[in-house]
Parts: structure tokens; sequence; C-alpha cells
């Protein structure tokens, strides 16, 4: 069985490795510090099983899990954790696997024997579980064949057209799965929506131009798209550029 | 220096002890203050003609003081055999005293009206006697009723403060807690010098968390278990945790609560370096000036746009705060100063010593 352990801590890498080295079925393909890392280790030593510590910096383990779930195959996902994180509340109705640190042998051994990679209830958990409730930190793409991540705080605006949705970021841009609604949901305030279609980084958003025609549109950083806005958004955007210039 | 010790000797009963001392200052001016108010309620009170409310007046005082103070010397005099009762005996032995010097006051009273021919307000000796006595009986009630629910009330409050006090006790997280324990475990095999120091450490540690919360430790104490601390996480979380001391100024036997710095460098290691990949550098630095001594934690703040930890509560702010104003008062402070690089803790003690 060929297994990654995640952790930020060397120490508890250590440990995990070493209890895994006594069983002769397991095989330790990658080690990984942080949830990026993983998500590139995953993709290419194609581990069965990760053992993945939930509190890391930058990605935790619940959105590196989010995003292994994309995967072709989806690793097994076994959460480590030193204590009671909210987390473990939402895992619990789930039965999604999870071991606490210190971690004994036997429970190790029988996670590893039972261990399955998510379903789709199981993924909404994660969500609930994550303590911040504020979305996640990356957006994850297919492109050409692998898995790419994209910073929620570099995507400028999200567009949809009839089948799909559009996500400009600094980087260019890629299709994605979610809609423009789920997307506003999870990110909240960070996003505003000024048309039926279109979905704006509020940190972008730099002005308001009208046309001749009485079209109004969007001024935005880091593109030369000008965006419409829809009439029933334009009150809501205005409101917004005057609360920002107020407060300077 | 043998009578100080004496004096402490003797108010030791005193704080269980109902019956304030009455050879005071203070409780003779109350004494003075209540006789002549009840002297003034007797003489509005009386249907006597207003022509002599003047008179009635003086002589009702006259008599009220001398009851009052009478009454004053002799719990004051009966303070200390009193205390030793008991509260609910001597609520009745100092009664009864009270109404025994109302009634030989009073029967003295009567015999100098007589001999001195000044109109007393009854001229009936058994009506006079009775009416003191039932007057002093409701009023000396009433007194010792409201200094005893007053002495209540007081040992209910110290009570309160004194859980609050001890509520206060510093808390070490319980994610600290756990994750050393991993720490140990994966030690043990390869390094078993250093799992077994950092049992060591952690068991003081924790001691010093559940100690007496009235105590205060020299700050060399709580520097060195501060430090220790930092090297526990510094091994978990390896190159990514920096600690930078800069505490040569300080006075090392300033007296401080035990676990004032640790808290707040946890909250560094929590909520500053954990989130950040690569780590940062937590400084601790002093300086003094002539009364006090300032202490700063900081830590640096992620850049924006990285996600952050789950704001704190704050809870360990709050609890050092609350535990320095017990200590100290407004002599001590607990200050969050924060610009876009860099979170900052000060702390202010009072510091006696010579500069």
């Amino acid at each position: 069985m060929k297994v990654m352990i995640v952790d930020d801590e060397a120490l508890a890498r250590e440990r995990l490795r070493r209890l895994l080295e006594e069983d002769s079925d397991v095989e330790v393909v990658a080690e990984a510090a942080n949830g990026q890392e993983a998500l590139t280790r995953c993709q290419s030593a194609r581990p069965e099983v990760v053992l993945l510590d939930i509190r890391m910096p930058g990605m935790d383990g619940l959105e590196a899990a989010r995003h292994m779930a994309e995967l072709d195959p989806p690793p097994a996902v076994i959460f480590t954790t030193a204590y009671g994180d909210h987390a473990l509340q939402a895992f619990e109705a789930r039965a999604i696997d999870y071991l606490l640190k210190p971690i004994r042998r036997e429970r190790l051994t029988q996670s590893l024997a039972r261990a399955r990679y998510l379903n789709r209830s199981q993924l909404s958990a994660l969500d609930e579980a994550r303590p911040e409730a504020k979305g996640r930190n990356f957006l994850s793409v297919h492109r050409h064949g692998s898995l790419q991540l994209i910073p929620v705080n570099s995507v400028v605006y999200f567009q949809a057209d009839s089948k799909y949705v559009t996500v400009h970021h600094a980087e260019g841009e890629d299709l994605i799965d979610d809609s423009l609604r789920l997307l506003e949901d999870e990110f909240g305030g960070a996003f505003v929506r000024i048309h039926r279609n279109a979905l704006v980084a509020s940190g972008a958003l730099k002005g308001i131009e009208k046309d001749n025609a009485g079209h109004i549109f969007a001024l935005l950083q880091g593109t030369k798209n000008q965006l419409e806005i829809s009439r029933r958004h334009v009150a809501e955007i205005r409101r917004l550029l005057k609360e920002r210039s107020k407060s300077g | 220096m043998k009578q100080k010790q004496e004096q402490q000797l003797e108010q030791q009963p005193e704080q269980d002890f109902f019956l304030p001392d009455f050879c005071g200052l203070r409780m003779v001016f109350t004494v003075v203050l209540l006789s002549e108010l009840f002297a003034l309620i007797l003489t509005v009170g009386q249907s006597g003609t207003s022509m002599d409310l003047w008179s009635d007046l003086a002589l009702i005082s006259f008599f009220m003081q001398w009851a009052g103070l009478s009454c004053a010397g002799v719990l004051c005099l009966a303070h200390r055999p009193l205390s030793r009762l008991g509260n609910d005996r001597a609520a009745m032995v100092s009664y009864l005293l009270l109404l025994i010097v109302i009634a030989l006051l009073s029967e003295a009273a009567y015999q100098i009206g007589v001999a001195t021919a000044i109109q007393l307000v009854t001229p009936n000796h058994l009506e006079f006697l009775l009416r003191n006595i039932t007057i002093g009986a409701i009023v000396s009630a009433l007194i010792l009723r409201y200094l005893y629910v007053q002495f209540q009330w007081r040992r209910r409050v110290k009570a309160e403060g004194e859980a609050r006090v001890q509520a206060l006790q510093a808390r070490i997280r319980p994610h600290f807690l756990f994750n050393s324990m991993n720490t140990i475990a994966s030690l043990i095999p390869t390094r078993p010098q250093v799992a077994e120091e950092t049992i060591e450490d952690l068991a003081d540690l924790f001691r010093a968390s559940m100690s007496d919360v009235r105590q205060l430790i020299p700050l060399k104490e709580e520097l060195s278990m501060a430090e220790r601390y930092m090297c526990m996480e510094q091994l978990r979380m390896g190159e990514r945790l920096k600690l930078e001391l800069d505490v040569d100024e300080l006075p090392m036997d300033l007296l401080l609560p035990p676990l004032t710095l640790q808290p707040l460098l946890e909250n560094t290691v929590y909520h500053g370096i954990e989130p950040l990949p690569e780590g940062g550098t937590v400084r601790v630095s002093g300086s003094r000036s002539h009364a006090s001594v300032d202490i700063v934690i900081s830590n640096p703040l992620p850049a924006a746009g990285v996600s952050l930890r789950e704001p704190g509560h704050h809870m360990a702010q709050a609890n050092i705060r609350a535990r320095l104003e017990a200590h100290f008062e407004h002599k001590a402070s607990l200050q969050v100063e924060q610009d876009e690089h860099e979170y900052r803790v000060r702390i202010r003690l009072p510091y006696a010593g010579k500069p």
C-alpha cells in the first residue's frame, strides 16, 4: 500500500514514518509539509492513502482533502490532529476517519485497513468543519490533465456563460465547475455580484463608467475587460465604492 | 516590633467578627451622628407644643448622645471578649449589654431630673424607664441587625473576589499539551535525552499553571519558564520559529504573577508563527523607567491575503489583564499595538527597586 504523510512538523512526520515502516505492506511514497506541497506530491507519487494533518500553514488539511478529491483516482484520506478541533465534530457523523496524535500503532493499522476515498457527503462535511467558514483559499482546475491551484485572492472575476463558469485570475483564465451562486455563497463579502452572469472581487473594483448608450460598466484592477453592471446591482456597487472612499 | 506582631494577631479574628471596632474615631463620629438623628426623630415625633421644641431637642439630644457614646464605649471595651464568643452569641450578649446600659442611664437620668428639677418629658418614673428601654431595645436591635447584614455582605463580596482570582488561573492550550506529547513520542526512540528534558519542561510549565494564583514570582523564573516553553515549540516547529530575547535591561528580581509571559508567547506562536509557511521571529524586549518596567512581545503579521487562523477571543490577554489588576491595580497594564507588519503586546509592571 502506497502512503503519503502530510504534516508541518518534522518530528510528527518522523514518528509516523517509523510506525508505518514497521508494516511490511506499507510503503511511504512521499512526505509534504503543507497543503499545496501535498497536492503536488500527490499527483506525482500517486499514493493510495494520505495521512493528512488538519492544522497546517498556508493550505490546511481540510482544504487539501477537498482538492485531492478532484484527482483521478482520488486517494483515501485519513486526518490526523493533536486535539479536538471543531472539525472533529463534523467528522463524527460522516464517518471520516481521523487519528488523534500521538497516534497509536493499532489505530493506525486499523485506519489503513479501512481507508476509502471521501464521498460527496463527506466532502461537504469538510466545508462545515472549516472553522473560519470563509471558503477555500484555492480553486482547483484541471489543466492539461493535471490539477492546478488558483489562489482565490488572485481571482479578478468569475463570468458565467450558458454552460460554464470562467474564472479570470492573475495568471489567465480557466473553466471551473462551480456555479456563480455557490461561489457567491462560499466567498461572501470578498466578491460582489454585478450582473446575473458576473461575480467580481470587491478588492479589484476600481470604479464605474457610463457609455453613450447609458450602459454602466465596472472598471477592474488587473484586467482591461469591461463588465456590464446590471440596473438592479448599480446602487449597491455605488454604495460599496462610496464606503471605500470614505474609509480611505 | 513585638507590638506590631501583637496587632496583627489581634486583627486575625476580627476578619470573621461582625461588630466593628467602636473605639475608632470614625465609628465614634458615626455614633454621634446616629444619636443626633434619633434625637431629632424623637423630638419631632412628640406631640408636645412647638414652643418647647428647642428645649426638648436639647434635652433629648443630651440624653441620646450620652446613651450612644456609653453604648459605644461598652462595646469598645467588650470587643475582644465578645469576639471570642462567635457571632451569634456575641450578638445576643452585646444586645443585653446595650439594654443594661440604657436602663442604667435612664435611671440615672431620672434621678438627676428629680434632683435638679428639670422638667422631664414624662414625670412617671416607671413609664419613663419603660419608654426609654423600649426605644433603646428597638434602636439597638436595628443597628445590630444592620451591622450583621453588612458584615455578611462584606464577607460574600470578599469570597466572590477570591473565587474570581482563583478562576483566573493561567491556562495552557490543550493543543500545546497534545502536540508536546506527540513530539515526545517522536523523540523517545531517536533522541531519548531530549525527550526526557522535554518532559521535565512540560512538568514545570504545568506545575506553574496549577500554582497558587495569589503568589508572585521573580522575573528571572518567569523568563526561564518562557524560554523553556519556546524551546519546546522550537523542537516541534524547527527552523520556522525563532526567538529573539533582549531583556538585559530588566531587573531580574521584579515580581509578577506566574505565567504572565508564557500565554502571550503561546499566542504569538499559535496566531503569529504557525500560520506562516516560512515561519518568523518572536521578539521579547524589555525596558525600564523610574518606577515601572515595560516588556514587549511581538510577532510578525502575515501579508494581506494569507489566510489567518480564526481570530482569538483574547482570552489569554483578558486573563493576564485581570490578574495584573488583581495584584497591582492600575499600576500595571497590558496594551496591544498593531501595524501592518507586526503585532505587539506591551506589559507594564510597577518596579520599586533601585535603578
